[in-house]
């Protein structure tokens, strides 16, 4: 047998494919599944909160406890209470307790709490005086819970962790990420989801007080907040403030709500 | 956030590092392949002359370990999730064993043929055949090298 050496021209046993190319074809594909998978499964969280009982809402709400655990029991705690209940007496539903708690601390905030509990900071408090304006505020908090939009992220948010515990595993930086942000205070809703609390807020306000200066007062200081920046905790949690208050005008003006004039 | 420009980092410096090795590699292999090219390495157990008066044979092996690097890794990751060719493993394989066939080849220096030529392959390191870490692979090339009488 004669043995003839030959070099051999093109390697057979490798792919002559960019690696990189491989890469990026494979990263970007399996992000639009996430994405698809996460906006599918949004979907249906939206579906399903609407139809979540309010006993599990509130059994839900006991895992939040830790931010209002420290909550002040004085008299101005006492007033936003009142305030509350007397806006409550218009909400949809009927039958559902809200508490609202006032807590120590800096940020000028104010969160909805799964189960019926408003969270107020006192930061906010000292930012803005006057009754109406707080009413405002818990009005539009009211406006949160009537829509479902703290379940509705809630529910978003555990979407997104459990996809990254999927893909990512347990114990990667991006779960972690996620997983503060499903117990995060700040959750953050969409232009849409504040607007349509704005205008829950403005007709609760007029049908309990007859008027919807709170309203218009806090959209001033929105306004000047440029000026002060004091209030910007507030819109860091509480998106695009501009167009909050056209629509809010736009719809003051549409309903022909009462902006003067004290209470009924 | 950190962690995520961390892995950018090593995904970056797998990438570059990984490929510039890869590149000197093959350059080196067909370099020393065209030199031991008259050196025939076959399966076969009988396929010698037999006319020719045999001066020794012997055992001859070569063995080489080569790392993944972290871009192969993470991209083999990605192409786990949605099965198919591994295409970023198969350089990786196909440069121990020709690794691992020079050397058997550098061994055997002064022999006219290898006969009975095997390959093998394992992977190798604290961290073989674990998840999330990153792996080696050894090949070993073995064979009788035969040198005939002049």
């Amino acid at each position: 047998m004669k043995y003839s050496p030959r070099k051999i021209k093109t390697n057979v046993n490798i792919s002559h494919t960019s690696p990189a190319k491989d890469f990026f074809l494979l990263l970007s594909g399996i992000f639009c599944v996430i994405i698809i998978v996460y906006f599918i499964l949004g979907l249906l969280v939206n579906v399903a909160v609407a139809r979540l009982p309010v006993q599990v809402e509130e059994g839900l709400g006991r895992v939040f406890k830790q931010f209002y655990e420290n909550a002040k029991n004085d008299e101005e705690s006492r007033k936003l209470q009142g305030l509350l209940d007397k806006l409550v007496t218009g909400f949809p539903e009927e039958g559902r307790a809200f508490r609202v708690y006032l807590v120590e601390n800096e940020m000028v905030n104010a969160v909805a709490l799964p189960g019926g509990n408003i969270v107020v900071f006192t930061g906010l408090m000292k930012e803005v005086e006057a009754e109406e304006e707080i009413s405002f505020v818990l009005a539009h908090e009211l406006g949160h819970f009537a829509n479902r939009d703290h379940l509705k992220g809630l529910g978003r948010g555990l979407i997104l962790w459990v996809l990254s515990a999927g893909f990512l595993g347990y114990d990667n930086s991006v779960t972690a990420l996620a997983g503060q942000s499903l117990m995060g205070v700040q959750m953050k809703f969409s232009q849409a989801q504040e607007t349509k609390a704005d205008l829950f807020a403005l007709e609760l306000m007029s049908e309990q007080f007859g008027t919807v200066a709170g309203a218009v007062a806090f959209m001033g200081k929105i306004s000047a907040k440029e000026g002060k920046g004091m209030l910007a905790y507030y819109f860091s949690s509480h998106p695009h403030p501009e167009k909050r208050v056209k629509v809010i005008q736009d719809e003051i003006r549409l309903k022909g709500y009462n902006t003067k004039g004290s209470k009924k | 956030m950190d962690q995520l420009i961390f892995l950018i980092i090593l995904v970056g410096v797998g990438y570059t590092a990984g490929t510039i090795a890869e590149k000197r590699h093959y350059k080196s292999i067909e370099k020393r392949e065209n030199k031991f090219l008259k050196l025939s390495v076959v399966t076969l157990k009988d396929a010698f002359d037999k006319e020719s008066p045999i001066l020794r044979t012997r055992l001859v092996q070569g063995s080489a370990v080569i790392s993944i690097d972290y871009f192969k890794r993470i991209l083999a990751g990605l192409r786990n999730i949605v099965g198919g060719e591994v295409k970023s493993y198969e350089t990786l394989v196909d440069r121990a064993r020709r690794e691992a066939t020079l050397r058997m080849k550098e061994m055997a220096w002064d022999a006219d043929i290898i006969l009975n030529l095997r390959i093998e392959t394992s992977a190798i390191g604290n961290s073989a055949n674990r998840k999330k870490t990153i792996g080696s692979i050894e090949a070993i090339a073995y064979g009788t090298a035969i040198t005939y009488k002049k």
